[in-house]
């Protein structure tokens, strides 16, 4: 068989959703209007960035752990470093200093490239400065270097959006010490409490990359979010059918999933 | 770099992705050495920026020795002379009693270190946490208390129920929400990879602009 065994269904719903994926991208592109929900962690970027301007202090933001080549936080560090854009572009344009501190060696060129077209769009590329840009050996090593920045700099504002770990809620509390304004964001589960408890504004597992596409805006970033919506009734129905099934010993369904 | 930006990048992840995706559902002699390469590849990058990031690490901490940066440039000194011992070191023998004398007793003593101040931060993020102003607050006090005497041995002395409710809690009552998070999650993440693989999500290519 071309297809291997076990993985018929998923080739499935996989193809089907980028199928789906395609034809909402397209229905957008042809007039029809989706739009994201209003994500408040986004909209608080500004408002921070406002805050650090009125106060005279630093913002600062940690765009996670990990490498932007792994599996597990790839996409989250990337999400995050789109987000950073857009903020960067509010901190260039109200003049406020952005610093960042990161891990990620692979996504340092990303992170340095975002920041300075940031400038350059609001048309300040000389503000632009390498120098407060970070890279810290690991992840412990920023957790102290990001906590003795924070107790000497005392930023008004702090984004701490892409892979979290344990680093979480010790960097949120060294935030909230000083009285800066936090936004977080990830899809690491287990840091979403530590998060929600000691910030402001928290982007909430897939809402990181919903957010990532509402920075864009555009239908090839939005279309696919909209899709996203009916697989989640389509997986909600397949679920409930389960429950239905399975206990009166039907196992039609999961024999199926199972192909 | 006009080019790289706006040609390559839409078309080189799609060429891999489905390379990548094709090996992972079909049965095509000779794909899996295409996948493996590409897959070997990726820790070939990964190693690259490996370099590059100990470039960047001395060019920012070398400026800082060098213009005597207020606050900073001890450490400097201190992380450039660290950097270069243990690199020399793993040099001669990664296997040596000196390299593995700097890894246990320095860097592992301090990793620990950092890890065992995470108990302190979240006393303090439970104590925000756990403030009843509101019926979630309230219910999230009880289920954390009850969660609390469930771990620690003076529970089950005070009430034998603490260990049942708090098992319950930790199981059938949280896994089902838990799945579903993870599911959705799931779901953002194909979909991320969708944008980026056609293309359609730039904003980490410098701002996507």
């Amino acid at each position: 068989m071309l297809i291997k065994d076990g993985r018929i269904i998923a080739f499935v719903l996989l193809f089907g959703s980028f199928v789906l994926y395609y034809l909402f991208t397209r229905m957008m592109e042809q007039g029809k209007n989706f739009k994201i929900r209003t994500l408040a962690p986004l909209e608080a970027l500004p408002e921070a960035v406002g805050r650090c301007a009125e106060m005279g202090r630093p913002i600062f933001y940690m765009p996670g752990i990990g490498t932007s080549l792994s599996l597990s936080s790839g996409a989250y560090i990337l999400a995050g470093i789109t987000v950073l854009g857009r903020l960067a572009r509010f901190a260039a344009k109200a003049g406020v200093k952005l610093r960042l501190f990161t891990v990620t060696i692979d996504a340092m060129p990303l992170i340095q490239e975002t920041i300075r077209n940031a400038y350059a769009l609001e048309g300040k590329v000389e503000e632009y400065n390498d120098d407060d840009i970070e890279l810290i050996a690991n992840q412990s090593s920023l957790v102290s270097r990001y906590i003795g920045a924070v107790q000497r700099e005392n930023p008004a504002g702090a984004c701490l959006i892409g892979y979290l770990a344990y680093e979480s809620v010790v960097l949120a509390e060294a935030g909230n010490l000083v009285g800066a304004l936090q936004i977080s964001g990830t899809v690491n589960l287990y840091q979403i409490p530590f998060l929600v408890a000691s910030t402001d504004y928290t982007l909430i597992m897939e809402e990181l990359f919903a957010a990532a596409a509402a920075v864009s805006g555009d239908a090839g970033a939005v279309g696919p979010i909209a899709a996203e919506d009916v697989i989640k009734l389509v997986s909600l129905g397949i679920m409930i059918l389960g429950m239905i099934l399975a206990p009166i010993g039907i196992k039609f369904l999961v024999n199926l999933l199972r192909l | 770099m006009s080019f790289i930006k706006s040609t390559a990048f839409k078309y080189i992840p799609i060429l891999v992705f489905a390379i990548i995706i094709a090996d992972y559902f079909f049965a095509i002699s000779g794909l899996g050495s295409i996948a493996e390469a590409l897959r070997q590849f990726a820790v070939v990058i990964s190693n690259i920026a490996l370099g590059l990031g100990v470039i960047s690490l001395l060019k920012i901490h070398g400026k800082n020795v060098q213009r005597r940066v207020e606050g900073r440039w001890l450490y400097s000194i201190v992380t450039i002379v660290t950097f270069l011992t243990v690199f020399i070191l793993g040099l001669i023998n990664t296997n040596g009693e000196q390299y593995q004398w700097a890894f246990r007793n320095v860097y592992t003593t301090l990793e620990q270190t950092m890890y065992a101040s995470t108990g302190f931060f979240i006393v303090s993020s439970a104590y925000r946490a756990f403030r009843a102003r509101n019926i979630d607050a309230a219910l999230l006090l009880i289920s954390g208390c009850i969660v609390v005497f469930t771990n620690a041995p003076i529970g089950e002395v005070i009430w034998s129920g603490f260990p049942v409710i708090g098992d319950w809690l930790l199981g059938p009552g949280q896994l089902p929400g838990y799945r579903v998070l993870m599911l959705i999650a799931g779901f953002g993440t194909i979909v991320y990879a969708y944008r980026v693989i056609t293309g359609n999500e730039r904003g980490f290519f410098g701002g996507g602009e």
